[in-house]
């Protein structure tokens, strides 16, 4: 390896877990981070000794590696924590996932029936054609639930309206949708729905404090973290990164790199080369957007708000989205135990009305609408902070995928350049996710050869993944012939003529052997086969009597075969559905 | 791109689901259907043996004149048992084959 530094641009998860891997392995880098504090979208910002996430950040993944470098870095001060997460709708929480009791008791029993009606009428009349979000959710939901429930939320959260949500788009991001992948986790019991987990774990101040735990290992094997620096330009040539010029207080630095990993956004990063990139490129970055988030916290002169850790307002008279009770993730983020800081999220572009409201007003927004919800009062509030965070999650409109593939190509044409994390790679990276791009980022800097685009949401380990895969292919292979429909007139057909064979050959066997103690036995037989005797002709009819109860027996075996598989394969749809858009929200 | 492609693998999986039709296996539900009833009959046999009584079976003795060495008693089960897997075998790789031609001719 060459001796000069790896510089990582951005200490948030990914970027450190890049850096934390090499400085493990004796390659000391230089990561360069803007803010003023490690941790990226996922840090923990403080005030007055309160402690509060940019978001809520649950600390959960299926991933061993990444799970046990979790627990390495804060041992016991890594909390156990029970999820409880509601829907607050009008006055009232509703359980996530939706309950069908609560929800009738809660919306009551007029609205609960419209509810039920329109559920059925779309299960007779679905849209012919699902093109956008409004009409996949409807189509499994009823109208009038996606009204109720989903219409308003995702449209908060996304700020268009949900029949400008493309449907590829929402089942890009709902998980497991698959028929064949509902059935084999269903029979194998696999869950890949990381909503229905009840359980996560959260730094005991919040995961702030896992980064700087990453930040002092770092450190402490001899690389550097340089905050308040902000990137500002790659000096490229011949397909290499030359330098990353940064600016610190002012003052502007050169780092002469050998590899670079950037979890810079994307399209920041294409402005930043020098030279410019193809104007292609440039107009693709362009087109890529962003949503952004602002979090206005207000800290309450109540010791009890809610129990849970976040709600979700689907209310539509209010704007915010979303509500954190930083308390109840861990009741060391706030340092009054008389005192509750909540955290009021709203989405946003930057530069749209909300974004550009200053941060009184958005305070006395956030304090009013806490009223209006019935929740508090606005005398309740002690104390307020605004924190805007632009860049917060990719946006997927329709044409991303092709403006993302232009920039992917080009980067690839810049050897020594790698891009990870949720904005440096344009994807609904969790941290867990975002933390594997940054390793094995770290690992191709010392050889290995990673697609680290190849990760996704539902990526595991790449060596557990290499076992499991190969398990994985043959349950599908497997179950897709399992499930087919059984032929109901070759089955009754087969058990017929076998049947009557039998019979056949036992009549007839009996006739040959002649006199037999046997035969009063076999004459009963004429019970039920009637014109049955032990006479060839007698074997004949026993041959036809046979068949037809074979053949009954094999067509309704094989009709309540299909019946009940039919059934399994709708139950297993619809729980996948749900779980899988349980995930979607779940998301932000 | 990616997403388009395992979004197109997930809908020919799909398909094959729904359009596919169940082939069976004629040896494995042959050798099934010859331990169920090779079973059936050895436990059935061997019931009555540890039930004992005056007379051991009389119906059931009926069976040696098609199972030819058949008695109600240990030994007797292990023959039974010998018979019932052979028939059960028989039986059901006969379903089997039937079925499958069937379905193929359907097909």
């Amino acid at each position: 390896m060459e001796n000069k530094p790896v510089v990582v641009i951005g200490a948030g998860p990914a970027g450190l877990a890049a850096a934390y891997e090499l400085s493990r392995k004796g390659i000391q880098p230089v990561v360069i981070e803007k803010a003023d504090t490690v941790g990226g979208i996922a840090r923990t910002e403080t005030y007055k000794g309160y402690h509060f996430d940019i978001g809520g950040h649950r600390f959960f993944t299926k991933m061993e590696r990444i799970n046990q470098l979790w627990h390495e870095m804060l041992g016991d001060d890594f909390l156990k924590v029970s999820r409880i997460s509601r829907i607050y709708y009008k006055g009232c929480f509703y359980d996530y996932p939706i309950r069908v009791f609560n929800t009738f008791f809660n919306l009551g029993f007029l609205e609960s029936f419209l509810i039920a009606i329109s559920y059925f009428k779309v299960q007779f009349r679905p849209h012919a054609e699902e093109v956008n979000f409004e009409q996949w959710v409807s189509n499994r939901f009823g109208k009038r639930l996606f009204r109720t429930f989903f219409k308003t939320y995702t449209e908060k959260v996304w700020g268009i309206s949900c029949h400008q949500i493309s449907s590829d788009w929402a089942a890009q991001r709902i998980k497991g949708l698959s028929l064949v992948v509902a059935i084999s986790n269903a029979l194998l019991g696999v869950q890949n729905a990381k909503s229905l987990i009840s359980t996560f774990n959260y730094p005991l101040k919040g995961p702030g404090m896992m980064w700087q735990r990453f930040r002092e290992k770092i450190e402490a094997n001899g690389g550097q973290v340089r905050l308040n620096s902000e990137a500002i330009r790659l000096r490229h040539d011949n397909g290499r990164i030359l330098s990353v010029l940064h600016k610190k207080n002012g003052v502007t630095a050169e780092i002469f790199n050998g590899h670079v990993i950037s979890s810079l956004p994307i399209t920041q990063l294409a402005n930043m080369l020098e030279p410019s990139p193809p104007d292609k490129v440039l107009e693709a970055a362009q087109r890529l957007t962003y949503r952004a988030f602002i979090i206005v916290i207000l800290i309450l002169n109540k010791q009890d708000l809610f129990p849970d850790q976040w709600i979700y307002i689907h209310s539509p008279e209010v704007k915010v989205g979303r509500i954190q009770n930083f308390k109840n993730w861990s009741a060391a983020m706030v340092p009054d135990s008389e005192k509750t800081s909540i955290g009021m999220e709203y989405f946003c572009n930057v530069g749209d009305e909300t974004w550009t409201m200053s941060d009184t007003e958005l305070a006395d927004m956030a304090s009013q609408e806490l009223s209006v919800l019935g929740l508090s009062e606005v005398s309740d509030v002690t104390d307020r902070l605004v924190i805007r965070q632009p860049y917060a999650y990719p946006v997927y409109d329709q044409d991303y995928d092709s403006h993302l593939k232009v920039i992917r190509d080009y980067f690839r044409t810049i050897n020594n350049l790698q891009t990870v994390g949720r904005n440096g790679m344009h994807r609904y990276n969790n941290m867990d996710h975002s933390m594997q791009t940054g390793i094995m980022a770290a690992q191709n800097v010392m050889g290995a050869n990673h697609d680290l685009w190849d990760i996704n949401d539902e990526s595991e380990y790449h060596e557990e993944k290499k076992q499991k895969d190969k398990w994985r292919i043959l349950t599908k292979d497997m179950l897709v012939p399992a499930f087919n429909r059984m032929d109901k007139l070759a089955l009754a057909t087969a058990l017929g003529f076998t049947f009557g064979l039998l019979f056949f050959i036992a009549t007839t066997w009996t006739l040959i052997k002649g006199d037999s103690i046997l035969s009063p036995y076999i004459l009963l037989f004429s019970q039920y086969f009637i014109g049955y005797t032990l006479t060839l002709k007698g074997a004949f009819i026993a041959f036809g009597y046979s068949f037809t109860w074979g053949f009954l027996a094999g067509w309704l075996f094989a009709y309540l075969r299909n019946l009940l598989f039919a059934a399994y394969i709708y139950w297993a749809r619809r729980k996948s559905e749900v779980l899988t858009l349980i995930d979607f929200f779940d998301h932000f | 791109m990616e997403t388009k492609k395992i979004n197109n693998n997930n809908r020919i999986k799909e398909e094959k689901l729904f359009k596919g039709v169940l082939l069976l296996n004629a040896k494995i539900i042959g050798l099934v259907l010859g331990l169920m009833f090779g079973l059936m009959l050895f436990v059935a046999t061997n019931w009555l043996v540890i039930k004992g009584g005056y007379q051991i079976g009389p119906h059931l003795e009926l069976l040696n004149q098609y199972f030819i060495g058949y008695s109600v008693s240990f030994w007797g089960s292990l023959v039974g048992f010998a018979y019932g897997f052979a028939l059960g075998t028989l039986s059901g790789s006969l379903i089997g084959w039937i079925y499958n031609i069937i379905v193929k001719l359907r097909n």
